[in-house]
């Protein structure tokens, strides 16, 4: 839902980050208004993973220059703990299994931290388990995944609901979805997309990279911003989307071969 | 404590033992060979040092006697019937004096070294490896007549048979053997050693694995009576080489392998299957040792063990993991099979890491044969015994089907395990 | 990055138990002999057998030789240079806690140990040892109530002398190994635990060990008796202060389960570990050794290692008893400098024996973490099983740990699995909990304590938070 006057979210100016001395985004703006759906598309090396990690705080990648500003506030001045305390929420591509760590036990405590970053109490353990149990309805999963570590020996499928089922205990004003189609079964895409649906609102912003279409079939996005080799190249409507889908990418190395011999200062 | 239980009083080793090396370096001293020089600095380090005793942790549970027991001289085997050879294999007789490429052509890619550049070489991969000392290697060292060295460059298709057959007759055979691999060669090369009589076949193996070489080399050992074997294999691997070491010894009166690899910069493959029968009153022993001295290196390591009658398996297998050896990925596994309450195993894979990036595992199980497979096939009416043999020999054909091609000809089941491997 | 420098930095965590009592202490002159054996057994007024053991250990400790093969390096030891025997200057042991010296109580009161009437902990009953002697043990009459035995093993040795002479020595002979022997010539004082046939012992009993002098050694000898039928659950803690020179501690501890009886013996050990240079800090040398006499008895270890300068310690089982049962949970953490070389071994005797080992290992800083671990099944453990599972954490390339698993079998109809692994705490696990909100100590602290939680849940329900909140002490700290 787009509302010129929605206060703004997010606000990426002309980021760019390196990965070791590689470096990956070149110059990246994005804004993000409350109640808006954007979707990052791009190819493999387009850069668009990194912008997810690189929002989240990711230790792996420098920022070497741009600004992020959250809510008003110098995001990439934070802890990556203090990211998601402020409402700021990662879906990982590829969740990290933890052995030893119990799952409920995880949850609960990344609940509380977030629920102390809104300046809300704790909640008991008896709190908590009734939260739980409510917020699992909305990816449908088996409470039996409260009881196993942290995503180990989850299935692809489980995994990703695992992330969605955080997204909906962290209650997030800003969800950053790392390809969280990737590796999905229809059904589990479904069930993905609609704990998803279900937590968009007016007050909170969803940025879903993503490599194909399908996944916004089933969500709408209000903006689709195609990346290559770590810029935004394009930004349009769902449209945007559909085109690709239909020709491909090649168009995309077209228009980046041109971008490539323009002049810099003309830029 | 483990101290109690780790520190067997033994008895000083007296006159016997030590007068036994003294007979054995008396009767090999002497010689012009091109190994005289390394022959007596090597006799020199053994007359100093006594003989390994259950005193020394690498000897704990390994008896010297029947060795010592042996006639301190040394062996030049007759001749001995042996299988036809395979098709796409040459066979190489070692018999520790005679040269055993006289007469031969060698395949393209395969030549071999000696002069200058073999005085440089010999004892450079035991040295890489830390065997130069080891006391099987020194005992080699000062009895070894000659050495069987090669240089292999390109894939070479040709497998190579290393065969030795100490027979009936009495004394000490020592062989001594060098492969070197250039970069991107690859060969397949198996050891064959056999006996039947009171004598020793010592072997110290040295193979170099240039960047990018590949050695696929099997060492089967059938052993009978009083026969001892010590064989060493020492490699030392450079960067995306792979080295696959499969061996099988069994039926000797003391048998005991040493195969000790390094890789030099890491980012090697290794891996290493093993099967070790111990019956009877014989003693079956395996050290291993793999040292990672570089990052990304990965070892895949099975060592199975049958121990029945009276017999004895051992079995130490080291992984060194020092800090600069990021990355590693080292799987090891010790599958120890004990038939007889007569018999014993001691096993015990050990590990040293100083490193936190990387993924080490060992396992190590001891049982009998499973009880819910001899179930199952008893009730697909098959007899006690012949579930029991039929579990047994699947248990060894899994590392005895990965010798190389040329070792079917030595029926490798049937001459370890007798009658029942038919 | 979040790397293992910065994870390192969490563990380095000061010592807080490192203060000194200021108490005049009667101490004995340095240096060993016969004569100073004879002067510890006469200031303990012993009879004539336990003057006997003594006499015949330390001769018996002349002829040994220290053992060297462990992982483990140190100085050697002057055993010359060291005071064998210490003790807090006041009369007999009091009848009443309000006669024990306020500055002793004091002292266990900061190490979170109160022994007086109204604070003591409830439902555990408490020996605290301070240096060579048992200040207070708490809740004795009702033990007595029982029939259950609670008492410094000084006292046992007046009041019991037909017990001690039955059982002392008995698990651990005075010969054992070199510092057994050194114990049984010169130890001090300690706990007895006696449960009689049958009895459920009604409460946790717990020894609170603490070496106050900078230069004495501490050499406890516990024993514990648990008769048919009965069962006891016993927990010791122990911490010392900091000091520039290392304190020998050489305990031996014993326990008998008879037919049908279970021990479970729990230790969490913080003795000072030496500064992050590896000065100072406690050697612990210590014997333990469990033996399941009676068919169906059970002993259980459950140690949480996180101090000592150098760790060598093996508590063991001796499985003699038809279809007896072992268990050895162990978390062993080292850090800065120190080393541990720790396990257990298991020896299966008699038919139907089981054992359990599980081993966590948390290496950091340039310390040195040995699993060390004997299983043994002999000819006549027909059906015995061992399950052994060792793991190892790694934190920062500086650390070693080494696995040493010794497994020997003679008996066909039975089996042993083995397990080893390594881990470590991966950047991104550590991102994935950060971007969740947990911050990156509790996110560490989680996952160690995940790592440690099949050991935790078999400390005593008293004692496992306790543990955690050790651990988590340990790992606390800012981050860089």
């Amino acid at each position: 839902m787009i509302r010129p006057d929605a206060p703004v979210l997010l606000e990426i100016h002309d980021l760019q980050a390196r990965v070791e001395d590689q470096p990956i985004l070149k110059g990246v703006s994005l804004t993000v208004r409350a109640g808006e759906i954007h979707a990052v598309m791009g190819r493999n090396g387009s850069g668009k993973s990194t912008l997810s990690k690189v929002l989240a705080g990711h230790p792996a990648y420098t920022v070497t220059g741009g600004t992020v500003h959250y809510l008003g506030e110098d995001l990439l001045s934070l802890e990556p703990e203090l990211r998601a305390r402020a409402g700021l929420f990662l879906g990982f591509q590829y969740p990290v299994e933890i052995p030893g760590v119990s799952n409920l036990e995880f949850l609960r405590v990344a609940t509380n931290a977030r629920r102390a970053g809104k300046g809300e109490e704790e909640l008991d353990t008896f709190a908590f388990e009734d939260l739980v149990r409510e917020r699992l309805q909305v990816v449908q999963m088996d409470p039996a995944f409260l009881e196993r570590s942290v995503n180990e020996g989850f299935s692809g499928g489980e995994k990703k609901r695992n992330e969605i089922l955080q997204m909906a205990l962290l209650d997030p004003l800003v969800a950053v979805l790392d390809e969280t189609d990737s590796g999905l079964d229809i059904d589990a895409l479904r069930i993905v997309a609609g704990g998803v649906n279900h937590l968009a609102g007016p007050d909170n912003a969803t940025l879903l990279i993503t490599h194909y279409q399908r996944l916004l079939d089933v969500i709408t996005p209000d903006y689709v911003h195609v990346m290559a080799a770590g810029r935004i190249l394009r930004t349009g409507g769902k449209e945007l989307a559909l085109e690709l889908e239909e020709r491909g990418y090649d168009w995309v190395d077209a228009e980046l071969a041109a971008l490539e011999r323009t002049p810099a200062e003309v830029l | 404590m483990v101290a109690a239980s780790l520190s067997t009083p033994t008895a000083a080793a007296g006159a016997g033992p030590g007068g036994w090396i003294a007979a054995l370096l008396a009767t090999a001293s002497g010689g012009a060979d091109a190994l005289a020089a390394s022959r007596q600095r090597a006799a020199q380090a053994l007359a100093q040092i006594p003989l390994p005793s259950r005193r020394d942790e690498a000897w704990r549970f390994t008896d010297l006697a029947p060795l010592t027991a042996l006639n301190p001289t040394l062996l030049t085997p007759a001749p001995a019937a042996q299988p036809e050879v395979a098709a796409g294999s040459l066979r190489l007789h070692l018999d520790g004096r005679s040269d055993p490429l006289a007469g031969i052509s060698l395949p393209a890619g395969v030549e071999p070294i000696s002069g200058a550049e073999l005085s440089e070489t010999l004892g450079q991969v035991l040295a890489a490896t830390g065997s130069a000392d080891l006391w099987p290697v020194l005992l080699n060292g000062a009895t070894a007549r000659s050495v069987l060295a090669l240089r292999v460059r390109g894939a070479v298709p040709t497998s190579l048979e290393l065969v030795s057959d100490a027979g009936g007759g009495e004394g000490i055979l020592s062989l001594r053997l060098l492969l070197l691999l250039e970069p991107g060669a690859s060969v397949e090369v198996l050891q064959v050693h056999r006996s039947s009589g009171a004598n020793l076949t010592s072997v110290v193996l040295e193979a170099r694995l240039r960047e990018g070489a590949v050695l696929r080399h099997g060492l089967l050992a059938p052993g009978d009576g009083a026969a001892c074997l010590l064989a060493t294999v020492a490699v030392e691997q450079a960067t995306g080489s792979r080295y696959s070491g499969v061996s099988a010894h069994g039926g000797w009166a003391l048998g005991r392998l040493e195969p000790r690899l390094v890789q030099r910069e890491g980012a090697a493959h290794s891996a290493l299957k093993a099967l070790q029968l111990a019956d009877g009153r014989q003693i079956s022993d395996t050290h291993s040792q793999m040292v990672f001295a570089g990052p990304g290196g990965r070892l895949e390591q099975l060592h199975k063990a049958v121990a029945d009658g009276h017999g004895r398996s051992v079995f130490n297998g080291a992984v060194q993991v020092p800090r600069l050896a990021q990355r590693t990925d080292a799987a090891q596994l010790s599958r120890n099979l004990l038939l007889s309450d007569r018999a014993r195993i001691d096993t015990k894979p050990e590990l040293e890491i100083v490193a936190d990036d990387v993924r080490c595992a060992h396992g190590a199980t001891v049982s009998r044969l499973q009880q819910d497979e001899l179930f199952y096939l008893q009730s697909r009416g098959i007899a006690a015994d012949q579930a029991a043999r039929l579990l047994l020999r699947g248990f060894c054909e899994e590392v005895l089907q990965e010798l190389p091609a040329a070792a079917a000809a030595w029926q490798p089941l049937v001459s370890l395990l007798g009658e029942e491997g038919r | 990055m979040a790397s293992s420098a910065t994870v390192g930095d969490l563990v380095s965590q000061p010592y807080k138990y490192g203060f000194v009592t200021d108490i005049e202490t009667e101490k004995i002159a340095k240096g060993l002999d016969e004569d100073v054996v004879r002067l510890i057994s006469a200031k303990k007024m012993e009879p004539a057998f336990l003057l006997d053991f003594r006499l015949r250990s330390f001769r018996q400790w002349l002829q040994m030789e220290e053992p060297d093969w462990a992982s483990l390096g140190h100085p050697p030891i002057d055993y010359q240079e060291m005071i064998y025997y210490a003790a807090p200057k006041q009369q007999e042991k009091k009848a009443s806690l309000d006669e024990v010296d306020p500055k002793l109580l004091e002292t266990f009161e900061k190490l979170g140990i109160p022994l007086s009437e109204q604070k003591r902990l409830s439902n555990v009953a408490v020996d605290a040892v301070f240096d060579s002697v048992s200040i207070a043990t708490t809740y004795r009459e009702k033990l007595a109530e029982h029939g259950v035995i609670f008492c410094s093993i000084s006292e046992a040795v007046k009041d019991h002398a037909d017990l001690i002479e039955t059982y002392l020595g008995t698990v651990v002979p005075g010969n054992d190994n070199y510092f057994a022997a050194l114990n049984s010539a010169v130890f001090s004082d300690g706990s007895f635990v006696f449960i009689p046939k049958g009895v459920a012992c009604p409460m946790e009993l717990s020894t609170y060990f603490r070496i106050n002098s900078g230069d004495t050694g501490q050499f406890e000898r516990t024993l514990i008796v648990a008769e048919e039928g009965a069962s006891v659950s016993y927990l010791e803690g122990c911490t010392a202060p900091m000091f520039d020179t290392n304190q020998l501690h050489a305990a031996v501890v014993e326990l008998v389960a008879l037919d049908d009886a279970s021990i479970k013996y729990s230790t969490v050990q913080n003795w000072y570990a030496g500064d992050e240079n590896g000065k100072g800090g406690i050697y612990n040398f210590v014997t333990k050794r469990g033996q399941c006499r009676g068919d169906r008895s059970h002993i259980s270890w459950t140690q949480v290692e996180t101090g000592s300068a150098i760790t060598w310690k093996y508590p063991s089982c001796v499985l003699q008893g038809a279809d007896s049962v072992g268990e050895f949970y162990s978390v062993a953490l080292t850090n800065h400098r120190q080393q541990a070389d720790t396990g257990t071994k298991m020896i299966h005797v008699g038919p139907r024996t089981r054992s359990t080992i599980v081993s966590k290992g948390i290496s950091a800083g340039h310390s040195s973490n040995s699993y060390r671990g004997l299983v043994q099944l002999g000819p006549k453990a027909v059906g015995a099983r061992n399950y052994s599972q060792c793991d190892s954490m790694l934190i920062g390339d500086q650390a070693a740990a080494n696995t040493y698993p010794y497994i020997r079998s003679q008996q066909p109809d039975a089996s042993i699995e083995h397990e080893a692994s390594t881990c470590r705490i991966s950047a991104d696990q550590l991102f994935y909990l950060q971007s969740r909100g947990i911050a990156f100590e509790e996110a560490v602290s989680m996952m160690v304590s995940g790592f440690c939680r099949d050991v935790f849940n078999q400390l005593p329900m008293e004692f496992a938070a306790e543990a955690d909140k050790l651990l988590a002490l340990k790992l606390e700290g800012s981050v860089g």
